[in-house]
């Protein structure tokens, strides 16, 4: 413990020797911390900026529907706005899953952290494989001249966006769970733990 | 010092998720040490200051790939050695020591015995050294940093950071005997 004090001692001696002058480093960290302020609302402005685009794009497609005149038009439209709000939902759950998943990941072993990002990319690569095949197929569907083919194969598409609807929620569900469980194991040990050492002081 | 390394971590932590106190905080820390350590690398002020603000704004840009938060002093340190070793490249000062010979590595406790008792005349020595040497010795002072650490923060192998070390201990030494004896 006193060789870890006196070299911390020794450390802070030697920084001594050469300290950076106030004014100069007040300067620097107004202007660093001006910068770093400046990238922050920047980043702020883009995310916002994303969303935007995104919700004009999905109400823009509504529109559309409303103003077309044809049957099969007017139906991929609307299969285009809903298509776009939900991939825009499973794009925020799965940010809210990799949030649960990062605090539930600092617990557990290394091969269970390495099976747990082989599933991730397993899965986000299907789910961008669905999308792309998703948007492919509605935009095939703006060419068929009949309606009700148009319609089936525009409600078909969706049955694969309600899967990635399901699992994020559930996977973020049982990420909870598991921390919860996690948590209620710590307190059921904790008073054990005290109790053992209060018979250790009995003793 | 574990508690140093926790409150640390906690920092981190704060600034992956964005948290602008955490990251006045993170620097408050830091920068005297880091200051230090790059101006035993970069003659000029000016560009400790340049090379600081580009330190920070590359932290802060990559934070949130830093995977393991008790890593950050290493990966702090790494990246202002690449930013420290860019400029000099440019100005060609920096010379990468290869012809060393690999020394066995023994703990000379007594130079550091001996050091402790004279900061001032080491931070003197200090600048007389070589600059990779000046370099590993700098890092060994203020963080105490493992041999691996060191060779993480400086791009060498564990070999090549032992035996610098080796030689600036012995080259310290030397320097504080002649001292004494004047």
């Amino acid at each position: 413990m006193s060789e870890a004090n006196s070299k911390k001692e020794f450390a802070e001696n030697l920084l001594a020797q050469d300290p950076p002058s106030a004014d100069k480093q007040q300067r620097y960290k107004e202007a660093l911390l001006k910068k770093i302020e400046h990238r922050m609302c920047l980043q702020k402005a883009v995310i916002v900026a994303i969303y935007i685009v995104i919700f004009l794009a999905a109400f823009g497609a509504f529109m559309l529907r409303e103003y077309t005149d044809n049957v099969v038009h007017s139906i991929c439209w609307g299969a285009v706005s809903l298509h776009i709000l939900l991939w825009f939902l499973i794009y925020f759950l799965r940010g809210i899953y990799m949030l649960t998943a990062g605090i539930s990941e600092k617990n557990s072993g290394k091969d269970e952290k390495q099976r747990w990002k082989k599933q991730d990319r397993f899965i986000t690569i299907v789910a961008i494989l669905v999308f792309a095949y998703a948007s492919t197929i509605l935009y095939c569907s703006f060419f068929l001249n009949d309606p009700l083919k148009a319609a089936h194969l525009a409600a078909s598409i969706f049955w694969a966006t309600v899967f990635f609807l399901f699992w994020y929620p559930f996977g973020t569900a049982s990420l909870l769970a598991k921390l919860w469980l996690e948590y209620k194991k710590m307190e059921l040990n904790i008073p054990k733990s005290e109790e053992q050492n209060l018979k250790r002081q009995d003793k | 010092m574990e508690q140093d390394k926790l409150s640390n971590a906690i920092l981190v932590l704060s600034c992956q998720k964005r948290d602008e106190l955490a990251f006045r905080e993170l620097v408050n820390r830091w920068e005297p040490r880091l200051y230090y350590y790059l101006r035993r690398l970069v003659e000029n002020e000016n560009d400790v200051w340049d090379i600081l603000q580009e330190t920070w704004l590359a932290v802060f840009q990559n934070i949130r790939k830093l995977q393991d938060p008790l890593k950050f002093p290493t990966w702090l340190y790494r990246i202002s050695h690449n930013k420290a070793v860019n400029l000099l490249r440019k100005e060609n000062k920096y010379v990468q020591i290869t012809d060393e010979q690999m020394a066995d590595y023994c703990q000379n406790n007594n130079t550091v015995l001996a050091a402790k008792e004279q900061t001032e005349l080491v931070h003197e020595l200090l600048g007389k050294l070589k600059l990779a040497h000046r370099e590993v010795l700098t890092l060994y002072f203020i963080e105490g940093f493992s041999i691996n650490e060191m060779a993480q923060i400086i791009g060498v192998s564990g070999g090549t950071v032992k035996s610098r070390l080796y030689y600036a201990k012995h080259k310290l030494h030397e320097a504080l005997k002649g001292a004494n004896h004047v």
